[in-house]
């Protein structure tokens, strides 16, 4: 090398931003780790060469024709390690440009597997409810991740979805209640779920008018953003169990709503051990995925999306250009507010089939976990809502399996995940720059 | 203005945001009172009379279920047997009970906020703390009572300090919004807890509720008046001296005064040689330890034993006194009294007329709303629009931690 | 088209902004609007461009009268403004950031035409000779470029008006000329150019016409061929701008401040300051010129102790004080007065009584262990009120609420209360008014017949010849030379600033 080449580079080192070099470090930190993690999946395979691993999925339906999958634990863990520590190195040799995200689809699966029939140790275990479980209990919380990113997009945080969750729960059970009421007691399986359905909608408007509620306190009235919702979050809690207590525990035709059942497709719902875990699910789980693709189209490929996003990234670069921030905020908050009622109701219509008390249970926390694992994209907090609910679907599986993993630990995985990611330890996520920022529009 | 009125004008929008709260939360009750409006159609005057009604015994069995019933006092005064001053005096200090965490809590929340940190995450600290102090005083079972309220005490102010260092720590260190991470640690203390209490070391005999072994079997802080039924502790007159001392530490001694320097304005403090990473970290060690021993108190003094619902959301509530009191450590103790006083008189509202305690929960929301909000309090009741700015009562800075300081520099 | 403003009035709380302003600028002429700070310019351009109302007065184009209610209007009728602080969304790639809010849709969702978008970019950039990467992210371009880009958005969406607000507060004299060359393209393919500074220099070589504003009121206008720096300085500030400091020869002795092929990086990691070398000797003021951005912010909070020093060697009294914390240095005898007053020197939520301890809060007599005395606190305020002439309701008031002459007054007071080798004075005057400026000027030239060795961080020229008794000038993160003070001129200093050297 020639001295002229040593300033050069030395030149392009100095040039060099320092989020580029802590973007470099990160990647290193990560590489390692994915290496070490393989390096460990192969070491855990050598004593398991001979444990068997059996999994098995349903065919047809819940109970029907049983289609087993045998292999060994061993065998398992040397294709999760192998993948983890390539992925590694692959990490370490393209450094901070590897998409890491998207492997992560692949390597998470992995472990969750092998790790699981490691605890099997030789039963069989059948994934059909656990996948589909998995599915069902990530609706709502995908939905409600999507409510956070298209609040927190356009410059407003949303702390409030578990609020919106309750209130959205308690609203669509007694709307859908007094339907049915008026309906009679021999209204037909269609009228019913046309009682359900008007229960949905009317989550969405609570959802609407709670959402509004934040956005009037936050851009009318400057109550800082983290406050309001906090203040939501307990506001929503105090009014449904008081009118839980108050009015539905004692008037329990208000809260006996017509449920929400699952939905099997023709011709899809039919296709041999995917059909039952994609396709036998209700409304809620079809209209979700429709939702992330049209979402995910709408924020980056549209003038909607853009402007959303510049509302929320630089509010004065869009006002400046005679958009009008505060009215893409308020709408943007009245679509999140529909998509966390409807989520809220389908705790309430399809999950317990009743309104209890405190029955998001965190969701919207969690919720909003996914929000920043997935980095406020929709395609990524989709996949993080669905480890965060399946971690949630394996432990009936695994209780009922006899296998001893205490709960508490698998409840904590969202809690902690999101702790390591916004410490930013394996790569930093950036939200959007002006989320939680009042903007004074002229 | 009178002088009077000049010395109520701070007091002006808390005392107008608790009234506007209690008004809508009327209209709650109002609305939900199904016994009297069904009659509505039939007989209007009547309907809307009971409805009223009901508002008004609500709210008055509440001030009676905070302060006492004057039957009972006047029968005490007349007749002073230990019972008789009992049934008089237990519900004034019951409201002390009830005040005693809410104490402790407001003043660890006032901490993190005057340093310009949201710590969310009172709630987990103060549940840890409890778990932490009921862990160590079932661990030293048989030692002197003393010994165990001491160690337990400090063990509890350990886990709860350790809970706040956390978010503190990934603040200052990485940047992480403690925000996000104090919500998530709340969780995660729960499930700690949960988990905890399962074990064959902390878990009741025969119970498969998640609740521990009956601490007041063996230690117990003890009372400050010894009548029968009575539970006011010690604990709250160690909540007056926390009150003292966190004042004292904010505005007479350094450490104070650099963790508010760096509460207002982060870059000014790092300009004038402050190490103000290291004033988050301490902030927000302090909140957790705070609300840890608030969570000591509760476990070995009000409680019989440790259990999984063992704070009704005073983290939250302690938000809300936080606000309400601008975070001045005096101005917390008399909004807990006040909150206290509600979540007791609550009770007796609930046995009397049948309005859940939860009422207070939303009432307790709303009050925040309109303390962050004074321009709608004002806009609703109309008075002084115009304001001189007054101190932010909320941090500075929230959330955008400046980015971390050459540490190169500061060795 | 042709522009005019006639009697624009605009009323803030306590603040008459603008005062029956009337200005006027033809199709293809560029329009130098000179003011100091606070003169009325950015309110008059927030009219213009649709963010504020005017209270009275009309907004002519070409002859008819127009009102914007709001930004979109005021694009609507070909205004394009280049705001002081760049308006481009740090994540969107240059297409997005120029296209956003003048976005081509297709299909019934909106579908951003991105190759359109991007056509369009690229055509406007070569013919207008911008030279801006279409697909490049705008977080990652250079200041100067990131201008280029806002001026593409005006033309982007066909602005016939183009308004620039103090372009060239943040760029090197390199591209400040560059600037003048786009500026001079743009006046002759028929664009109208309002061209806002407060640089004298600038609106003389750029401007067809000069309009002077001064406390919210048209106070002249002046032809540039034929008007001088003093007419327009005059008119600008009401007065000879003259700034005499009262101070006797300097008396320099030992070296105290040593600084030796100091290099710095920015935030963004760039190298803000290269191979610097100065020395400052006490009871010598240097003062430091330059155009803001070339480094010397970075000098400076490494000096101090605030930034990471990347190579090189700081030596206060000829020991280091690289790698010593910015608490030490303070002890050591430094003052530092910092350049932005609320921001950096000021905590305005605190009382005046607080902030004059806030660097010695922790030392006898203010504090004993961690004890604060409010005592000896309350009694250092009060004297230092009287001292230094801080005008305050009381030492409890809040230091927000004060003046910027007052502010800066606390501030020099805290930092001149101790013994004292090197100050550091970081822009001590900006936009004060002339009373506090001779103010602070005879306070520090005490400080250096003291003993004390000062270095004054400086953009204004004025304020450079009339206190500097060295002149060090700071172009590109270097330091390309340094003058005696009685040899300085105005051209000599203004050469080296523009980087002629």
């Amino acid at each position: 090398m020639t001295a002229a080449d040593a300033t050069f580079t030395e030149h392009a080192i100095h040039e060099d931003s320092s989020a580029a070099r802590a973007a470099r470090r990160s990647a290193r930190i990560r590489g390692v780790i994915f290496a070490v993690l393989g390096l460990f999946a192969l070491q855990l395979a050598i004593s398991t060469m001979d444990t068997p691993a059996k999994f098995s999925f349903w065919i047809d339906k819940q109970g029907g024709t049983a289609f087993p999958i045998q292999t060994t634990v061993g065998i398992l863990w040397i294709l999760t390690g192998v993948v983890t520590g390539a992925t590694g190195i692959w990490q370490l040799y393209r450094g901070a440009s590897f998409k890491w995200r998207r492997m992560l689809a692949v390597i998470i699966p992995l472990w969750v597997v092998a790790t699981l029939a490691a605890l099997l140790e030789g039963k069989t275990a059948n994934l059909t409810g656990v996948l589909q479980g998995t599915l069902a209990l990530a609706t709502p919380i995908t939905l409600g991740a999507f409510a956070g990113i298209l609040s927190e997009r356009s410059g407003l945080l949303n702390i409030a979805i578990e609020g919106k969750f309750l209130i959205g729960a308690c609203v669509a059970a007694i709307a859908a209640s007094v339907v049915r009421i008026m309906l009679g007691p021999n209204a037909d399986p269609f009228m019913l779920s046309v009682a359900a359905f008007i229960g949905v909608v009317a989550a969405a408007i609570s959802g609407i008018l709670v959402a509004l509620l934040l956005a009037w306190l936050g851009i009318r009235w400057k109550v800082d953003q983290i406050i309001a919702g906090v203040v939501i979050g307990i506001g929503a809690l105090g009014i449904t169990n008081f009118l839980f207590l108050r009015v539905l525990s004692k008037n329990t035709q208000l809260n006996t709503p017509p449920t929400i059942e699952a939905v099997k497709l023709p011709i899809l719902g039919d296709i041999p051990v995917i059909g039952p875990i994609l396709f036998n699910q209700t409304p809620y789980v079809y209209f979700t995925l429709i939702v992330m693709v049209f979402f995910t189209f709408m924020l980056f490929r549209t003038r909607w999306g853009l402007r959303l996003r510049a509302s929320g990234e630089k509010p004065s670069a869009a006002g400046t250009v005679g958009i009008d921030v505060i009215r893409i905020r308020y709408r943007a908050m009245i679509l999140a507010g529909i998509l966390a009622g409807i989520a809220g109701s389908s705790l309430s219509l399809a999950s317990a089939g009743s309104f209890q008390m405190n029955m998001s249970a965190g969701r919207g926390f969690i919720a909003l976990a996914a929000v920043i694992f997935g980095a406020w994209n929709p395609v990524y907090a989709f996949g993080a809502a669905l480890v965060f609910g399946f971690s949630d679907s394996a432990q009936a599986l695994l209780s009922i399996l006899g296998v001893d993993v205490p709960p508490q630990l698998l409840n904590s995985v969202p809690y902690l995940v999101t702790i390591i990611v916004v410490a930013g330890v394996v790569g930093r996520v950036r939200g959007p720059a002006a989320a939680g920022q009042p903007y004074d529009q002229g | 203005m009178s002088r009077v009125g000049r010395a109520l004008r701070p007091a002006l929008v808390p005392i107008l945001a608790i009234i506007t709260a209690f008004i809508v939360g009327s209209i709650f009750i109002l609305i939900t009172d199904f016994e009297n409006l069904s009659q509505l159609g039939t007989d209007p005057g009547a309907a809307i009379g009971g409805a009223v009604n009901t508002v008004i015994n609500a709210y008055g069995a509440m001030v009676v279920g905070a302060l006492g019933d004057p039957a009972k006092y006047q029968a005490a005064l007349a007749d002073p047997t230990p019972r008789a001053l009992a049934a008089a005096l237990r519900p004034i200090t019951e409201t002390l009970v009830a005040a005693t965490p809410l104490i402790f809590t407001g003043l660890a929340v006032a901490i993190s906020f005057r340093s310009g940190a949201f710590n969310i995450g009172v709630e987990g600290q103060f549940v840890l703390g409890a778990f932490g102090a009921a862990t160590a005083a079932i661990a030293l079972k048989g030692a002197p009572m003393p010994v165990i309220i001491l160690v337990a005490t400090l063990f509890g102010v350990i886990t709860g300090g350790l809970w706040g260092f956390i978010p503190g720590f990934l603040k200052a260190r990485t940047g992480a919004s403690e925000v996000i991470t104090t919500i998530m640690l709340n969780y995660v203390a729960a499930q700690v807890v949960l988990f905890g209490l399962r074990s064959d070391f902390l878990r009741q005999e025969n119970s498969d509720q998640p609740i521990s072994k009956v601490l007041s079997d063996f230690v117990r802080i003890p009372l400050l008046i010894d009548l029968p039924a009575m539970r006011l502790h010690w604990g709250f007159i160690v909540a007056l001296i926390m009150a003292v001392v966190v004042s004292w530490f904010l505005f007479r001694t350094t450490k104070g005064f650099e963790l508010r320097a760096a509460g207002f304005n982060m870059t000014a403090a790092r300009y004038a040689g402050m190490n103000a990473s290291f004033s988050i970290i301490l902030a927000m060690t302090l909140s957790g330890a705070l609300a840890g021993l608030g969570g000591s108190m509760e476990v070995l003094g009000t409680v019989p034993q440790m259990s999984n619902d063992i704070s009704p959301g005073y983290g939250f509530t302690a938000i809300a006194l936080a606000l309400l009191a601008g975070n001045r450590p005096f101005g917390i103790v008399l909004a807990a009294l006040l909150f206290g006083a509600l979540r007791n008189g609550g009770g007796l509202m609930g046995v009397k007329t049948g309005i859940p305690v939860d009422l207070l929960t939303f009432v307790q929301a709303l009050v925040i709303i309109f303390v962050a909000a004074p321009g709608l309090i004002r806009a609703i009741w109309r008075v002084d629009r115009k304001k001189a700015p007054e101190t932010p009562s909320t941090p500075a800075a929230p959330a955008k931690p400046d980015a971390p300081t050459p540490e190169g520099s500061a060795a | 088209m042709r522009l005019e403003l006639k009697d624009i009035t605009k009323t803030f709380p306590g603040v008459l902004a603008n005062d029956r302003i009337s200005i006027s600028a033809d199709r293809g002429e560029v329009l130098g609007l000179l003011g100091e700070n606070g003169a009325g310019k950015s309110t008059l351009m927030n009219i213009l461009s649709g963010l504020y109302r005017p209270d009275s007065g009309e907004i002519l184009i070409d002859g008819s009268p127009r009102v914007f209610s709001d930004p979109r209007q005021a694009i609507d009728a070909g205004i394009g403004m280049v705001h002081q602080h760049f308006q481009l969304v740090p994540v969107f790639d240059v297409v997005e950031a120029v296209a956003l809010g003048a976005e081509s849709t297709s299909g019934i969702f909106g579908t951003f035409d991105r190759s359109t978008a991007r056509q369009r970019v690229v055509e406007l950039s070569t013919k207008y000779n911008l030279n801006v990467n279409p697909d490049a992210k705008i977080e990652d371009l250079p200041v100067g470029v990131r201008q280029r880009v806002e001026i593409l958005k005006a033309l982007y969406r066909q602005s016939d008006i183009l308004v620039l607000d103090e372009p060239s507060a943040v760029l090197t004299p390199f591209e400040t000329e560059e600037l003048f060359g786009i500026i001079r393209g743009l006046a002759e393919a028929g664009t109208t150019v309002i061209f806002i500074t407060h640089k004298l220099n600038e609106v003389l070589e750029v401007a067809d016409k000069i309009t002077v504003l001064r406390r919210g009121r048209v106070a002249g206008t002046a032809d540039p061929k034929t008007a001088t720096r003093e007419q327009l300085a005059n008119l600008m500030v009401g007065r000879d701008v003259e700034l005499r400091v009262p101070k006797g020869p300097a008396n320099p002795g030992d070296v105290v401040l040593q600084i030796r092929n100091l290099h710095v990086r920015d935030d963004r990691g760039h190298m803000a300051v290269q191979d610097v070398n100065l020395e400052i000797r006490s009871g010598e003021i240097v003062a430091l010129a330059g155009v803001q951005g070339n480094g010397q912010t970075e000098l400076v909070e490494a000096i101090v102790g605030l930034r990471q020093v990347d190579s090189g060697e700081i030596n206060l009294d000829a020991h280091s004080i690289k790698h010593v914390s910015p608490r030490h240095i303070a002890d050591e005898g430094v003052a530092h007065i910092p350049e932005d007053r609320n921001r950096d020197g000021l905590i305005n939520y605190m009382t005046v009584a607080e902030n004059f301890i806030l660097d010695s809060y922790h030392r006898e007599p203010y504090s004993h262990g961690i004890r604060l005395d409010r005592t000896a606190i309350n009694e250092h305020a009060a004297q230092a009120v009287k001292d230094y002439d801080v005008r305050t309701p009381g030492i409890d008031t809040y230091a927000g609420s004060l003046s910027g002459g007052n502010q800066q007054k606390v501030i020099v007071a805290r930092e001149f209360s101790r013994p004292l080798k090197l100050v550091i004075a970081a822009q001590p005057t900006r936009g004060l008014d002339v009373g506090s400026i001779e103010y602070i000027h005879r306070r520090i030239v005490e400080q250096r017949d003291q003993g004390a060795a000062i270095l004054i961080v400086s953009t204004e020229l004025d304020e450079v010849l009339a206190v500097g008794d060295r002149i060090a000038v700071m172009q590109g993160g270097q330091v390309v030379g340094v003058v005696e003070g009685e040899e300085a001129t105005y051209e000599k200093v203004g050469m080296l600033m523009g980087g002629v050297h």
